[in-house]
Order: structure tokens, then C-alpha cells, then sequence
């Protein structure tokens, strides 16, 4: 996936001013960035959820404005934190959901084999039949996960995965991105705010400042006093611990 | 899938179909003098329309309000708020003001139900389709415009009832309250096609209910055009209704109460069924009620005013144990 001088304006204000990157396949990418830098904007314009201003977005050599929605949707997934569903739905249900680019309405009998192990994956077994909001939040996100492993695509989007989760739920699900990436051999994105769970969980990190890119690279790359200081306005320290910069921010 | 679960509510479905026949057959048989042939085929010929009307009404409520609600992600909002019933009133008080109680747009059926018909899905079109174009399909704006057009109408209605003639503003009230008199085949044939062709136009439309309600987000990542696919879907609940009303006068507040009793009933997401189990409990409703006035009430009480004391106390009965939203 290769973004080129992506540029978005709300009234008359750029959000995001010309971005371009490529994304490595395989490979954990996390977009980090104070608030209003427009990480979340970019998200969603290369996950078609938010139209844009100017700029390419080439996913698999054609753009993404040309794919049909119903076959992105069986190459690319994305997850936001809008989730409020009104309906009555059972675990089973939602991952259910995630076969509908592939047979509608009806699901076949591999449509339930990939059901299955997308649950198991996600070690939802004991809860499938309950509805999804008599969950917590932690089993919930793990339900949404679940359906993104059915949905099967090469390309996983997380818009904000750790916000409202406790330590244990955010790290877990932070374990759960990582095994994404390395045993199912997906492309996982993900926009952080927490700059360690990116700098620990993932392989390159694209840091956004004022609507543009400040720094793009691996973790040890962008990882460094001079840089985070640049992009977020206040003192850092970096640590290597396990072999991993992390960051202690005051 | 959950097997279990769906088999459940077809059971209740069943339930619910066997309770419209029984109130269809007490609604066609009770008062029935049998002794006498010609009594009993004028009992039928003055029933079964009245029947049928009922039964279309409900339907074309009780899709048209789970369609909407789900549409709009919220299960405590009425098709009212689309602006159909005062759209209603206003025409009416309008021809009765222009031409006078006693002219053939007034007092002839089909012109009347041919105005309301087309005058409604001019503005239907315009609103719900132009209109939520152009405010790059926000659906608040959509509910926001509805409202603020079904007070525009209700005040442009009530100036011309107070400079009207008294007495035809008598004649014209006894028309604005909801009834299933007074209506014929051709209208119902009409009805029967214009409903039709929507459910057929929105066919593929409707498969995609299911997915919709996840919300917009998720719609789009599972593939869906959504913008387009709001947009139809709207347009044909305001026809719906639109549909309905012209038909019965105005009545769409009936959705609210049938779409969460299908919604509480069935506890799911499948519109096929939740659509089935709305129009069916609408046809409980109407057929039920219209049997209470016609017998118990000997029509001193029109239905509507069942279904408004009714739906009002249920209203808030949703208010009230729905904390959840």
C-alpha cells in the first residue's frame, strides 16, 4: 500500500497536509502523534471511511477509490472505536458477520469452520452465545478482534485498540496485534496513543505532527529523545529494556 | 448459526400469525346474523375491504418502522418524525379551505388518495433523497428537517382552520382522525401495487439491513455502499408511510408500538423476522382494536385513539426502562 500526497481540509483547515509513505507487508505499523495531528484522519482515508481532498492511495496497484467495496472488504479490515450497536447480538453473530463480503447473508459450511476458529482464536468459546452487550469491555474488543480474523484480509486497520481498556485488557490486546502479525501473517495498522505499547508491540512506527509526517521508520529509528521531543512538545528520557526502546515522558 | 434462537421465534411468529386469524375471523364474524343470506353477504362486503385495508396498513407500518429505526441506529424514534401525518392534515385542511367540503377532491376517495399520494411522494422525494444528498447523508439532519417541516405544516394547517367556515371545519375533522371506512378497491389495488414495487425496488437494499445496523463504520468495512443504501432505504420508509396515510389518515405512530413489541418479543437482529413479527403485531393491533370499537365501544371511540393513549403510556414505559441508549 503506497499513500501519496494525501491531503485533507475541514472548513477551509488542513488536517492532514500531503502525507505519502508505504506500508511494509507483514509488518506491525503503528501511527503515533499528539491529538489533532491527524493520524486517525489518514486512517480512515486509506480504509475508505472518510473521503478525501487530494492525494493517491494505491492498495494492490489500483487506487483505493476504484476497488468494489465488497472485494477491499476481503483484503482490508477496519476496526473504530464507533461501536455502538442497538441490536440484540450474540458473539457468534457479530464474528458471523465478518464472512458477509464473501457469501451475503448466507454462510456456507467453511464460512462456520472460519467462524469457529476465529472464536477459538480469540478464546471466545465459553461466551459465544451471549449478547454482545452483556460482555465487558475487554471481551468485547476480543468479540470485534474475532470478527476481523473471520473477515480473513491481508490488511488489519485498529483505530485506537487500547482506549478504554485497563492495563492487563490494552496489553493483552496489544499481545493479540502481535500474533496477528506473526502467526497470521497479517499487515496490522494501528493507531496509539500510548507511545511505549508502540514502540514494544510493533515494527515501524509513523510519528504525525501538525497534519504531517514528523518521522517514519523502525522503532529504534523513531524512537529517540530528539524525535519525540520534536513531534510531542515535552521532555523524553529513552530506556532499553528487553531489548526494546521505551519511553518515560514528564 | 444459533439454531435454537431462530427456531424460537418462529414459533412465535407462528403464534403471533395464528392471533391475526383469530382476530380476522372475530372481526369478520361477530354480529354476523347467520339466519339471513342477504345479511351475511352484506356484513362480508362491508368487512373484508375494511379487513384488507387494515391489513396492508399494518404492514406497510410495521416494515417501514423497524426499517427506519435501524436505519437511524435508535429504537425509540417514530416514522412520524418524517412529517407524513401533519404533510396529511395540511392537504386536507388545504382542500377543504381552497375548494370547500362539499368539491370532488374532498368528497370523491380516489382524488383525494390520488393527491395525498402524489403530493407526498413529491415532498418524500425531495426531502429524503435531495435533501439528504445534499447534507452529505447526515441522518440527524434528515430527523431534524422532519421535524421542523411537520411543524411548519401543523402551523400553516391550524392559521387556515381559524379563518375557515365553522361548519366545514366540522365536516373537515371528522376526516383528518384515522379510519378504514370509506375506502375502496381500486385504492386498495393501488396501495397493494405502490407497496410492491418498493419492497421489489429495495429488494437488495434490504438484504444489507442486517449488516447496517452495525453502524456505518462497520457497514463499510464489511463492503456495504452505504450512503446509497441509506438513502433508498429512507426513501422508500417515507413512501411507506406515505402510502398508509394517504390510505388511512394519519396513523404512523402505531410503528412505534409495533416495532419495539417485535423488538422485545424476538430479541434479534434478523429483519426478516423482526419486519414480520412488527407487521404482524400491527395487525393484531388494528384488527383487534377495530373489533373492540366496532362491538364494544359500538364505534363511539375511533382505534386511533386506542393506539395513541396506548403507544403515549408505552412510549414511556420505553423511556423509562431503556437506560441502556
Amino acid at each position: 500500500m503506497h499513500v501519496k500526497n494525501l491531503t485533507k481540509r475541514y472548513d477551509g483547515k488542513t488536517v492532514v497536509n500531503s502525507v505519502s509513505f508505504a506500508i511494509p507487508k507483514g509488518k506491525v505499523i503503528s501511527l503515533i502523534g499528539p491529538n489533532g495531528a491527524g493520524k486517525s484522519t489518514v486512517m480512515g482515508i486509506i480504509s475508505r471511511l472518510i473521503a478525501r481532498d487530494g492525494g493517491t492511495v494505491d492498495f494492490e496497484g489500483s487506487d483505493i477509490g476504484k476497488w468494489k467495496s465488497r472485494e477491499l472488504s476481503k483484503r482490508l479490515a477496519i476496526l473504530t472505536q464507533t461501536n455502538n450497536i442497538q441490536m440484540k447480538l450474540t458473539v457468534r453473530e457479530l464474528v458471523t458477520f465478518g464472512r458477509f463480503p464473501y457469501s451475503g447473508g448466507r454462510t456456507t459450511a467453511e464460512d462456520q469452520e472460519i467462524i469457529d476458529r476465529a472464536i477459538s482464536y480469540m478464546e471466545l468459546g465459553a461466551f459465544e452465545d451471549q449478547f454482545i452487550d452483556e460482555l465487558s469491555g475487554g471481551q468485547r474488543q476480543r468479540a470485534y478482534i474475532a470478527m476481523v480474523i473471520a473477515q480473513d484480509t491481508e490488511y488489519v486497520l485498529l483505530d485506537e485498540p487500547t482506549n478504554n481498556l485497563d492495563i492487563y485488557h490494552a496489553t493483552n490486546m496489544m499481545k493479540i496485534v502481535r500474533r496477528l502479525c506473526d502467526e497470521l501473517g497479517k499487515t496490522v495498522i494501528l493507531v496509539l496513543h500510548e507511545i511505549n505499547y508502540a514502540a514494544f508491540y510493533s515494527d515501524y512506527i509513523c510519528a504525525f505532527k501538525d497534519g504531517r509526517i514528523a518521522r517514519f521508520g523502525t522503532v529504534k529509528e523513531v524512537m529517540t529523545k530528539e524525535n519525540l521531543s520534536q513531534v510531542y512538545g515535552v521532555d523524553f528520557e529513552i530506556m532499553e529494556i528487553a531489548g526494546r526502546p521505551l519511553s518515560i515522558y514528564y | 448459526m444459533n439454531t435454537k434462537a431462530v427456531r424460537a421465534n418462529r414459533q412465535k411468529l407462528a403464534f403471533l400469525a395464528a392471533l391475526v386469524l383469530l382476530c380476522a375471523a372475530g372481526y369478520m364474524l361477530v354480529g354476523v346474523h347467520f339466519d339471513n343470506a342477504k345479511l351475511v353477504q352484506y356484513a362480508v362486503k362491508i368487512r373484508t375491504p375494511k379487513l384488507i385495508v387494515m391489513l396492508i396498513t399494518a404492514f406497510a407500518i410495521g416494515g417501514a418502522s423497524i426499517v427506519f429505526q435501524s436505519v437511524i441506529n435508535n429504537t425509540i424514534v417514530t416514522p412520524c418524525l418524517l412529517g407524513m401525518n401533519s404533510l396529511y392534515t395540511l392537504i386536507h385542511t388545504a382542500v377543504v379551505f381552497a375548494a370547500g367540503s362539499g368539491s370532488i377532491l374532498a368528497v370523491n376517495a380516489n382524488y383525494s388518495f390520488a393527491v395525498d399520494l402524489v403530493l407526498m411522494g413529491v415532498v418524500a422525494t425531495v426531502v429524503y433523497s435531495f435533501l439528504f444528498k445534499k447534507t452529505k447523508h447526515n441522518v440527524l439532519y434528515v430527523l431534524l428537517i422532519g421535524t421542523v417541516l411537520s411543524s411548519f405544516f401543523s402551523s400553516i394547517q391550524s392559521t387556515l382552520t381559524r379563518v375557515m367556515d365553522p361548519n366545514e371545519y366540522d365536516n373537515l375533522l371528522a376526516t383528518l382522525v384515522a379510519s378504514f371506512s370509506n375506502i375502496n378497491s381500486e385504492i386498495i389495488v393501488i396501495s397493494l401495487f405502490v407497496l410492491a414495487a418498493i419492497v421489489f425496488a429495495l429488494r437488495r437494499e434490504l438484504a444489507l439491513l442486517d449488516v447496517i445496523t452495525l453502524g456505518k463504520d462497520q457497514a463499510i468495512n464489511l463492503g456495504v455502499d452505504y450512503d446509497r443504501c441509506v438513502r433508498r432505504l429512507l426513501l422508500g420508509v417515507t413512501l411507506c408511510i406515505a402510502v398508509a396515510t394517504a390510505m388511512v389518515g394519519p396513523i404512523s405512530f402505531l410503528g412505534l408500538i409495533i416495532a419495539n413489541l417485535s423488538r422485545q418479543l424476538l430479541k434479534t437482529y434478523r429483519h426478516t423476522q423482526l419486519i414480520l413479527g412488527s407487521a404482524l403485531f400491527g395487525m393484531i393491533v388494528l384488527v383487534g382494536g377495530q373489533l373492540l370499537v366496532e362491538h364494544a365501544y359500538s364505534y363511539t371511540i375511533p382505534v386511533s385513539v386506542f393506539i395513541t393513549v396506548g403507544g403515549g403510556v408505552y412510549f414511556l414505559y420505553l423511556l423509562l426502562t431503556n437506560r441502556r441508549a
